[in-house]
């Protein structure tokens, strides 16, 4: 009974929802967002949240009521085995997918910035094989991993705000619905999927000490960076005004160059990096273990473990499809994020009106 | 041959004693070969009370002489009584009937008593090993804190741990160890603050050992570790009684032998070897400071060459302007890459250290001289390295002093040479995954079922003793992640 429990508490949900959403504050998604929202874009998490909220309340919802269950079992459960797996396996698709976009356009990040005499290739190895050791470690240990980096990635991160509020002119923020309401709220609904890893973390559900730990240390971390990220989309906002947020490639590391501590330490921008970067590999940590363990749990492969080095391999390979940076950004990213922000809104749906027909609700 | 040998020690084991003294006494002597073991000897007396033989087996080398003397010959050669035990002064006296456990007794020191007409022997302990008086703590040095420190043998080291912590739950429970050369190790705990699970299992690790011999503590650490490949040690070595008591009171586990000077602490976390037993002598704010420079001797120890070869190569940007120009104008002449100049430092740096160590004691200063010299002078003036560097290794090496636990202090000085090959490589890219995961190494790893890097993550009910402390009057529970049976040590 000492070595069974799970080491896995609400404080670990809390960190590795705030570390696999949080990063996409640093990364492209904001200049993604900036496209169409301008200087409005801060409003953007908001109108997503708001259309991603139900699904993901709903999909706890079921979890909860059917106790002892994650994420694929409970598909299976509620829409048969074979449906069941069809989505399960959708979605392994979809979170593979995303990991490789997602991967490329950090290694395009990192060899933009800090390494651009680098080959792509030779970067994204670099970053998928740490990302492939620490998985390797176990749930129970990138949580750990999660929970005790947390701090000092939201520490320096909250230096970086402080840092640059002097910058800021809060007038920026206006025009408040910038091009106009409708593209705004269109295109905030569309990208709704930018919150999809709430669904991916669900997998884990059985694995934490009890699933009231999880649900509360999913939700409330989910609550904690749907502020943070408004937030930050706010600080851009009001530092690049809007005729220059759309075409700020990286907020987040223009950010870092803008900021200065006193006048000898000028240039401190590899200091973010590096927490940047625990983070970066904390959140492919987690992204190559839970796919793994879909696609483990949709083909009945108990021992899931050994799938990662291939899937690492198989996102880099994939990861490498897009010609280059900005089309990997702008057409392969963009559209993907629309393209699956309506199966993530609509599947939980479909799950709860299957249980509520089949009647398994009232129990 | 060699199997030979043992079968008829395993024959030996059951042959019980036979009513002729005579008898006896040969097969005593021949499992001895008294014509050959200069120190072992044989006495024969005519008791008083019964007018009978008796003769005294016993090693001359391990027993105290005035004891035999006083305790078992005089008597027997004066004192009337009804039988033998109600004759002999000394305190401990047993009976045995085969030729095994006289073997053992006489082994471990003990006088074996053989007697005309009888099937028992006694035994009575007279043993005087040879060992060094208490001494000063020579690695765990403190200021504030008792002077006392373990010595080679095992009665007073319990002793010295009893003394601190007097409590009638408080077991010295005596496991054998050894084929060949029979050494008891001893189990120290709190017998209702201790979880049995691990006691459970660090028995069962000792009855599985299947070696001739097992000398001291720092063999056995080897012997009942779990990952004998690991960069870390799962066990804590600690030569200070006060600290070993400590662990007991908070529910670990100490193994003690005889021959060593120092115990072990089992189960360890990671914390067990961040902390130093003087932080919790000193007040709160003096402790914690302590911590907190020990905190960031131990990241320096760890990371300043590794992040200096990396910020030198990969993003000179970072240095502000001045301080890169004193750094480039310093390298000017240097002939060497700055990993091959820092791998340089770093080595001679070790190579001083492993020397100092083993020197003799005479010509302790010479090393001293040499390694200043060589080190500060002789290297940056024939341009082989530039004086950045040596400040950078001289305060790796000075911070890793700073970790005083030698099984800490080898973890972080073989990882400082991982990391500078990571930065080597890729600059903070590699540099950051490599310590991130060896973070997560740590996390990952159990001693004796314990997360090493509890209670910090995952978490459990206890005083969050892990870089700082609290108050001690704030301290209301023993660490949670041992699962002490009695969580709950105050108010």
């Amino acid at each position: 009974m000492f070595k069974k429990e799970s080491r896995l508490r609400s404080r670990e949900a809390f960190a590795m929802i705030i570390l696999m959403i949080g990063v996409k504050i640093s990364n492209t998604t904001p200049s993604l967002f900036a496209q169409t929202g301008a200087n409005a874009m801060w409003l953007m998490p908001s109108i997503s949240l708001v259309v991603i909220l139900p699904s993901v309340l709903l999909l706890y919802y079921l979890l909860k009521k059917y106790e002892d269950k994650n994420l694929v079992e409970l598909l299976e459960d509620v829409l048969g085995s074979h449906i069941g797996k069809v989505i399960a396996f959708l979605l392994f698709l979809i979170f593979f997918v995303l990991m490789a976009i997602e991967g490329r356009s950090y290694t395009e990040q990192l060899k933009l910035l800090y390494f651009p005499d680098s080959p792509t290739p030779f970067v994204f190895f670099i970053l998928f094989a740490i990302a492939f050791y620490g998985a390797k470690r176990g749930l129970e240990t990138i949580g750990s991993a999660s929970y005790i980096f947390l701090f000092y990635i939201k520490a320096s991160v909250l230096l970086l705000a402080v840092l640059i509020f002097r910058e800021t002119i809060t007038d920026r923020i206006f025009p408040i619905f910038g091009n106009g309401l409708k593209p705004l709220v269109i295109e905030g609904a569309k990208k709704a999927s930018i919150f999809s890893d709430v669904f991916l973390l669900t997998m884990a559900y059985t694995s934490f000490d009890s699933s009231k730990k999880f649900r509360l240390g999913v939700l409330s971390g989910f609550a904690f960076v749907f502020i943070e990220m408004t937030f930050f989309f706010f600080l851009y906002c009001t530092t690049f005004d809007y005729n220059s947020i759309d075409k700020v490639a990286f907020p987040f590391h223009e950010l870092t160059q803008y900021v200065d501590m006193g006048d000898f330490f000028t240039n401190i921008e590899t200091f973010f990096m590096i927490f940047w970067l625990f983070a970066a590999f904390i959140k492919y940590m987690i992204y190559l273990y839970f796919i793994s363990w879909i696609f483990g749990a949709v083909f009945n492969i108990k021992e899931f473990e050994p799938l990662i080095l291939p899937f690492a391999f198989f996102g880099i390979v994939a990861g490498m499809v897009p010609e280059n940076a900005v089309i990997n950004e702008l057409v392969f990213k963009s559209s993907f994020m629309n393209m699956i922000t309506p199966f993530f809104v609509g599947f939980p749906v479909l799950l709860w009106l299957v249980a509520k027909i089949k009647g398994d609700l009232r129990r | 041959m060699f199997f030979k040998g043992k079968k008829n020690a395993e024959a030996n084991k059951q042959v019980p004693l036979s009513r002729n003294l005579e008898k006896n006494t040969t097969h005593l002597k021949q499992l001895f070969s008294s014509e050959l073991n200069k120190d072992f000897s044989t006495r024969e007396i005519t008791a008083r009370y019964s007018n009978k033989r008796i003769k005294l087996f016993f090693y001359s080398s391990i027993v105290n002489s005035t004891k035999i003397h006083e305790g078992i010959i005089r008597p027997l050669l004066e004192a009337k009584g009804e039988n033998l035990p109600s004759i002999i002064t000394l305190e401990a006296i047993k009976e045995l009937t085969d030729f095994d456990s006289i073997i053992d007794d006489i082994n471990s020191g003990n006088v074996v008593l053989l007697l005309e007409d009888s099937k028992t022997a006694y035994s009575v302990n007279v043993a005087d090993f040879k060992h060094r008086g208490i001494e000063k703590p020579e690695n765990e040095n403190a200021v504030k804190a008792p002077k006392e420190a373990f010595t080679e043998s095992l009665n007073v080291n319990i002793s010295l741990v009893r003394k601190r912590f007097h409590d009638k739950q408080l077991i010295a429970e005596a496991k054998p160890v050894g084929n060949r050369s029979k050494l008891d190790v001893t189990i120290m705990y709190v017998k209702d603050v201790v979880n049995n699970e691990i006691l459970e299992n660090v028995r069962e690790r000792l009855d599985q050992l299947s070696v001739d011999n097992v000398r001291n503590i720092e063999s056995l650490e080897q012997y009942i570790e779990e990952r004998p490949y690991s960069i870390v040690s799962s066990l804590l070595y600690t030569e200070r009684p006060d600290r070993a008591a400590s662990y007991l009171e908070d529910g670990y586990i100490v193994l003690m032998m005889e021959n060593s000077s120092a115990c072990l602490v089992l189960p360890v976390t990671f914390w067990s070897f961040f902390h130093s037993e003087e932080d919790r002598y000193l007040r709160f704010l003096f402790g914690n400071f302590s911590r907190i420079i020990r905190l960031l001797a131990f990241l320096i120890s760890l990371l300043v060459s590794g992040v200096y070869v990396a910020v030198t190569n990969y993003h000179s940007e970072m240095i502000p302007p001045d301080l890169l120009l004193a750094i480039v104008s310093a390298r000017e002449r240097v002939p060497f890459p700055v990993v091959f100049e820092v791998l340089l430092m770093e080595i001679s740096f070790e190579l001083i250290r492993e020397a100092g160590l083993r020197i003799p004691n005479p010509l302790g200063p010479t090393i001293g001289i040499v390694g200043a010299l060589i080190i500060g002078q002789a290297a940056v003036e024939a341009n082989i390295v530039s004086p950045i560097v040596v400040i950078v290794v001289a305060l790796s090496g000075l911070s890793s002093f700073a970790v005083a636990n030698i099984s800490m202090n080898f973890t972080i000085r073989i990882t400082r040479f991982l990391f500078i090959f990571a930065a080597s490589f890729f600059g903070m890219l590699s540099l950051t995954g490599a310590f991130l995961l060896w973070v997560m190494y740590l996390a990952s790893l159990r001693s004796f079922g314990v997360p090493f890097l509890a209670p910090l993550s995952p978490s459990y009910k206890s005083t969050n003793d892990t870089v700082f402390r609290k108050i001690i009057k704030n301290e209301y529970f023993r660490p949670g992640q041992i699962k002490p049976k009695d969580l709950r040590k105050k108010g």
